[in-house]
């Protein structure tokens, strides 16, 4: 709370002193992102200066290609394994299995991603290489040619595999978010459906998800926001060639590991190209983590007036 | 590090102001004027609305004098005035003058810190420190304004646990947590810690509405033997309490404006057998509030 | 239906399931003393200067963090406006929500111009990663310090730093820690920073911020594609512990905090 105190106090009381010692980190701590911001941008600026947005893209459209690839099939993966994850823990499971397999969900998060990439690199990849790379180029990838393999010789890496990868690393994410927001659906909703006869399941599909429903898109959001940032286990089975790859299952690039890998080494040009390229990656971040603020906002107020 | 016994006079002075009554020649530690507690003309606010209007009244010391009146007068208000606690919050204002010893609590160089040791505060559900002991919460105000000695420290702690009337309770689990009393219990240990920092009032804003009736009798009885060392001024709904544990009554209502203004202030035989304005014996009777 | 969330629960955990079975297979065989004491030059090889490396920047960065954030916290919850407190929890959000690769880039071009690759340029780097969670949760934490225990230090006559300091703060002591072991976790696991900032070493150089250090985050991807075999057992092992360090930090946060909500 705020204090009030009236009567003359000396400009060096200890008060004074501590709160504006507290008052210089909370500044300190907002300045670091507006300095973050500031540099990046001033860091892209003659990339964008030299050629059109559209050239960037143009010239980047592998990484970029690969960016939003390997997050589509993260959220693909991710979401309704996650939603379904979370609407089981909070609608149906008995309440000591629920905090068991909530725990242990959420400990998925707290592995390293390099951790995830070594596994991928020497165990997932293999499996998802011969079974269901396989099993989809095998039928629709006849037909459609970006899900299609060279069956005697598959990539080694892959774009499928990355955002397959991401998507398990995100799953936690999708299930602990959609968990609160479930939750957060006023009991007097359900019950309302429950006295007219209706099954858990069907209060289910007609009550709490469709409210749930921004907020879980939210959660999407930033679950997606999540996936793009992700580097190091991407770096590590994604492959790293620098074009549009003919097909998921080749190997290509996203913005974050084309930063990871050659920024070092990067000359003032193709410096400032992939400054230009993060400051994209932070924006669409910032972008997706808003989305989710106001997602749940929106869903606060719905659960409100039901009240 | 001024000690406890330092009266509000030798703080103002300190600090370079000139006290309100002509003092020449008091000692310190002597009472400047007859009254304990004396209000002129004080009013609290919440930004613009005034809560409290004009209240003028002297309590005498080492007395029990209780606030009754209907809910939402402005009892708790003025009874924050009285210990500075009301301008904590953002946006309030203090009007009028409360002299504790004759020294003005408001005046333009006093340090509400100094003000607060000296007039006490219980509140109505009572709030130990969660993560100390008994021993640390009793000593909490005296360690924190700088006493360090530990014997000086155990001794007043044994002293406030058994002025609250908990000594025996507790004497042989002195470290285990403060919430692990009863609710009776946790309101006596508050008011061990609020004694051991040795005020010259004790305020208490409604200091049994949260405790069982069993409780509720040992406390009262508590703030009969306590009233031996100090001022009490105690805000109590339950109009029995205030005829049992006081000897002095006001009795606050509520104007048009809904501020709180001081109707009547006697003996509390007086107010619950004969008052003087209709409006308390109406209260009194149970016919309103 | 039921069934079908069940399922999905199930296949949620599985790989968790395999990347553990997996990790600890492949690294069992490869720990031995040599690992923990020798470095990648010496003969055997170890890992040493990076499971130390990396104790030393996350530690390093906790301790130059901790204040900073606890004392944010502070002003936000105990002195700010509520306009203040609302601008800022947006604040948080973004810079919890900045990808590491960017907070990367960041120090590359800003920090290592000044302070060379080196350890201090990656603890600047996690260190601006594990800020926002000690704000944030050092916040919440003194958020749930009810009202009634500030009212009852100030009716004392304890001024108002004391308070927060040996009151409030004590009262969410517990909850503090918490926080810094949820931020030393997120600093042991970034790789991408590293890469950018302090790019790893083979060489042990005890608390000297001014050069290269290793981590293992690092020792692990550069050994990831090795063809030797007890190089890649390395990275085995440098997995092994990393899991093993961020899954018991994580288990001790949730087992706090399990606690503090039955109270």
């Amino acid at each position: 709370m705020s204090v009030n105190l009236t009567g003359s106090r000396s400009l060096l009381s200890p008060d004074r002193a501590f709160r504006a010692i507290a008052l210089m980190a909370a500044i300190a701590t907002a300045t670091t992102l507006a300095i973050i911001f500031i540099v990046l941008v001033a860091g892209s600026v003659p990339a964008i200066s030299e050629s059109s947005i559209p050239e960037l893209i143009a010239a980047n459209a592998g990484p970029i290609f690969g960016t939003v690839a390997t997050a589509l099939i993260a959220i693909v993966v991710a979401g309704p394994i996650g939603i379904l994850g979370a609407v089981y823990l909070v609608e149906f499971a008995p309440k000591r299995v629920a905090i068991v397999l909530t725990f242990i969900v959420e400990l998925i998060a707290a592995i390293p991603s390099v951790v995830f990439g070594l596994w991928a690199l020497n165990d997932l990849s293999v499996r998802l290489r011969d079974s269901v790379e396989w099993w989809i180029a095998g039928s629709i990838g006849k037909i459609l040619p970006f899900l299609s393999e060279d069956s005697d010789n598959p990539a080694a890496d892959s774009v499928f595999r990355a955002g397959f990868l991401v998507g398990i690393m995100i799953v936690p994410l999708v299930v602990s978010l959609s968990r609160e927001i479930i939750r957060a659906v006023p009991i007097s909703l359900r019950e309302g459906y429950i006295g007219m006869g209706a099954t858990r399941w069907e209060t289910i599909r007609h009550v709490v998800l469709p409210t749930a429903r921004i907020g879980i898109i939210g959660a999407l959001m930033l679950a997606l926001g999540r996936a793009l940032g992700e580097t190091i286990a991407v770096t590590m089975v994604i492959g790293g060639s620098n074009d549009v790859p003919a097909s998921l299952f080749q190997p290509g690039s996203t913005i974050a590991t084309r930063i990871a890998t050659t920024l070092p080494e990067a000359g003032p040009e193709e410096k400032s190209v992939l400054i230009a390229l993060g400051v994209i990656l932070f924006l669409v971040s910032l972008g997706l983590s808003l989305a989710m603020r106001l997602a749940a906002r929106q869903t606060a107020k719905i659960t409100a007036s039901v009240k | 590090m001024a000690s406890n016994k330092a009266t509000l006079k030798s703080a103002a002075k300190a600090t370079g102001s000139h006290t309100s009554t002509g003092g020449s020649g008091v000692k310190q530690g002597r009472l400047a004027s007859a009254y304990a507690l004396e209000l002129n003309n004080v009013e609290a606010f919440y930004g613009n609305f005034r809560a409290v209007a004009g209240v003028s009244l002297r309590i005498a010391p080492k007395s029990v004098t209780a606030f009754i009146g209907p809910s939402g007068c402005g009892k708790s208000t003025l009874l924050r005035v009285l210990n500075r606690m009301h301008e904590t919050l953002p946006g309030t204002s203090v009007k009028g003058e409360a002299l504790l010893d004759g020294v003005d609590l408001y005046g333009p160089n006093v340090d509400p810190v100094r003000a607060r040791r000296l007039v006490g505060m219980v509140f109505q559900k009572p709030n130990p420190f969660p993560t100390m002991s008994i021993f640390e919460n009793v000593i909490s105000g005296l360690r924190l304004a700088g006493v360090r000695s530990k014997s000086e420290l155990e001794g007043v702690a044994e002293t406030s646990l058994r002025k609250a009337a908990l000594w025996d309770e507790v004497k042989d689990k002195l470290s285990e947590p403060g919430t692990s009393l009863s609710g009776g219990q946790q309101q006596r240990l508050c008011i061990a810690r609020t004694i051991a920092v040795k005020p010259e009032i004790v305020l208490m804003d409604e200091p049994c509405s949260a405790l069982d009736p069993v409780a509720t009798l040992k406390v009262e009885e508590l703030i009969r033997e306590l009233a031996v060392d100090y001022t009490i001024v105690i805000v109590t709904h339950n109009m029995q309490q205030a005829s049992r544990v006081s000897t002095t009554t006001a009795f606050f209502a509520m104007n048009e404006q809904r501020a709180g203004y001081l109707v009547e202030m006697d003996a509390t035989s007086k107010i619950f057998t004969n008052p003087k304005e209709q409006l308390t014996s109406d209260y009194v009777a149970g016919r309103f509030g | 239906m039921r069934f079908t969330a069940l399922a999905a629960t199930i296949l949620a955990i599985i790989p968790l399931i395999a990347l553990i079975y997996f990790v600890t297979t492949r690294a069992i065989p490869w720990l031995d003393a040599a690992l923990f004491v020798n470095n990648p030059l010496d003969n055997p090889s170890g890992i040493s200067n990076a499971i130390f490396g990396s104790l030393q920047l996350t530690t390093a960065a906790i301790l130059a963090v901790t204040p900073i954030g606890v004392l944010a916290a502070i002003y936000l919850n105990e002195y700010a406006s509520p306009r203040v407190v609302s601008w800022s929890e947006l604040v948080i959000d973004v810079m919890l929500g900045v990808p590491s690769i960017v907070v990367g880039m960041f120090a590359f071009m800003v920090i290592v111009p000044q302070l060379g690759v080196s350890a201090g340029s990656g603890v600047v780097a996690i260190g601006i990663l594990m800020l926002p969670i000690v704000v944030r949760t050092t916040q919440e934490v003194l958020r749930l310090v009810p009202a009634s225990v500030r009212e009852a230090s100030l009716a004392l006559g304890v001024p108002v730093w004391k308070t927060v300091i040996f009151i409030v703060c004590r009262t969410a002591f517990s909850g503090i820690l918490t926080a810094v072991i949820l931020a030393y976790s997120r600093g042991l696991g970034e790789t991408a920073p590293l890469l950018l900032t302090v790019r790893g070493t083979f060489a042990q150089n005890w608390l000297d911020f001014g050069t290269t250090m290793n981590a293992m985050p690092l020792t692990i991807y550069s050994y990831s594609g090795a063809a030797d075999s007890r190089t890649i057992g390395q990275a085995w092992a440098a997995a092994l512990l990393l899991m093993v360090m961020a899954l018991i930090l994580n288990i001790i946060v949730r087992a706090r905090t399990v606690n503090s909500r039955v109270a």
